[in-house]
């Protein structure tokens, strides 16, 4: 929030905020509350030179709270004790070997890049996920937390109100399965106003090679792949 | 900050660039992490990354941190590290480092899947693991253009504003700031650690002159 009183117009702040939720209002800055995402971007960054810029009072009321948590990279997430939107997947999969070698791991990354999204077009996501017949969102990732019906992929109905400027959905399923959840994707990228990016990792074989199983799936549904990922360098171990 | 694989720009570009993640696993090695991780980090120093955070202080390299204050923060278990660098070579020397310290905790690549290919059969590493883009999907119409996410998918949790890039494509076009002061205070938003200021002002040198000004 912007203390009117403080503020005096300069606009300093206006531009650092990733949804453009910061407007003149007269001759003040001013904070549109339903459009906030709670980053906290301009408190960190935008250097108000009259310390006009506070948090809101009511950004850890529930479910308000869930736009910090989300949004914000450097708070702790309630549900998962860690920093970020998602969990560790592939960055770990060498020490914790949680995705087997047949497996791969989905993950979309909702309201990537910078734009956001609301929780009911979340849940459009999770719904079509739970319809294609996937009903376990990964435990450790605090979307799981947020899902009332596993069956349905309902997320509880408070919630729904809310945005989140990014989130991640992580499932993981056989590499059969890869195929029917990347054409469940593509359909449900026609249902929501915001967009999702779609990663899928797999265990590699030597020399980077990447199993043509895996790629012939993303290609069969008409997806394509960048030329940059992200690598496990494979250095990892578990010793607890 | 899985987002760092669908980092946009010519592939001239993200060749030039890899993000490098250091990250203890909750439940298989987050105990007695902490020392590991801070060597990891001193090991980096050498390699001389263009920018790097420990989550134990979120601020970048480029904040008035001194590399003291970053390696003295490292005292918490299951700190992870993000960092980038702008030259295959640099990075090279990082990953030979990491490799002969063995210290256990997962390292990940962002970068063009050749290059660390290439980099990986060099050095006799065995990857583990490839984490595939596959594109944007929905409403893509409503994004801010291709040249301003070059900047923008550069932060991973989307907190670099496009309207920011935009504001300082006009300040560096009016010459009221350098390139290099521009990318400065683009990287400060992204807490992660990996907005790349150095590619940042090729970028902004490169985009500028594709403006107009639309007020002074």
């Amino acid at each position: 929030m912007i203390h009117t009183e403080k503020c005096i117009g300069c606009g300093r702040c206006q531009p650092y905020c990733p949804t453009a939720a910061i407007t003149y209002d007269g001759l003040k800055s001013r904070i549109d509350q339903d459009v906030c995402y709670e980053c906290s971007t301009c408190l960190r960054a935008a250097h108000c030179p009259v310390d006009a810029i506070a948090e809101s009072p009511n950004v850890y009321d529930y479910p308000r709270a869930l736009r910090r948590y989300f949004s914000d990279p450097s708070a702790t997430h309630a549900a998962t004790g860690i920093q970020g939107r998602g969990t560790e997947e592939s960055k770990t999969n060498d020490a914790t070997r949680r995705c087997g070698p047949n497996q791969v791991g989905v993950a979309v990354e909702i309201g990537r890049p910078t734009l956001g999204m609301s929780l009911l077009d979340v849940q459009k996501i999770t719904r079509a996920i739970a319809r294609a017949g996937i009903h376990k969102i990964e435990p450790h990732n605090p979307i799981h937390s947020m899902i009332a019906n596993e069956a349905t992929g309902d997320l509880k109905p408070e919630m729904l109100g809310e945005r989140v400027l990014s989130a991640i959905i992580e499932i993981q399923v056989e590499r059969d399965q890869l195929r029917g959840i990347l054409r469940t994707l593509k359909e449900v990228a026609k249902e929501v106003d915001s967009v999702f990016c779609v990663d899928a990792f797999t265990v590699v074989g030597p020399g980077l090679s990447i199993p043509e199983e895996v790629l012939e799936s993303i290609r069969a549904e008409g997806f394509t792949w960048r030329p940059n990922t992200k690598v496990n360098m494979g250095m990892g171990r578990a010793w607890e | 900050m899985t987002h760092s694989l669908h980092r946009e720009g010519s592939l001239e570009s993200l060749e030039r660039e890899y993000v490098l993640f250091i990250y203890p696993a909750r439940g298989f090695n987050y105990k007695g992490s902490a020392p590991k991780v801070r060597r990891m980090v001193e090991l980096l120093y050498q390699a001389g990354p263009v920018n790097m955070i420990p989550t134990s202080l979120r601020r970048n390299m480029y904040s008035g941190v001194t590399p003291e204050e970053i390696l003295d923060s490292i005292t918490v278990e299951g700190t992870r590290v993000y960092s980038v660098f702008n030259d295959r070579e640099k990075l090279k020397k990082a990953l030979i480092l990491l490799k002969k310290a063995d210290e256990g905790i997962s390292v990940m690549v962002s970068g063009v899947t050749d290059r660390v290919r290439e980099i990986a059969a060099e050095l006799g590493i065995e990857p583990h693991m490839v984490n595939l883009s596959l594109g944007i999907h929905g409403r893509t119409d409503r994004l801010a253009p291709a040249d301003i996410r070059e900047f923008t998918t550069m932060c991973g949790h989307g907190v670099v504003s496009p309207h920011l890039v935009k504001d300082m494509i006009r300040r560096v076009k009016a010459g009221k700031i350098s390139e290099w002061d521009a990318s400065v205070l683009l990287a400060e938003p992204c807490t992660c650690g990996i907005y790349n200021p150095c590619r940042s002002a090729e970028l902004l040198r490169e985009k500028a002159p594709l403006y107009t000004l639309d007020r002074w």
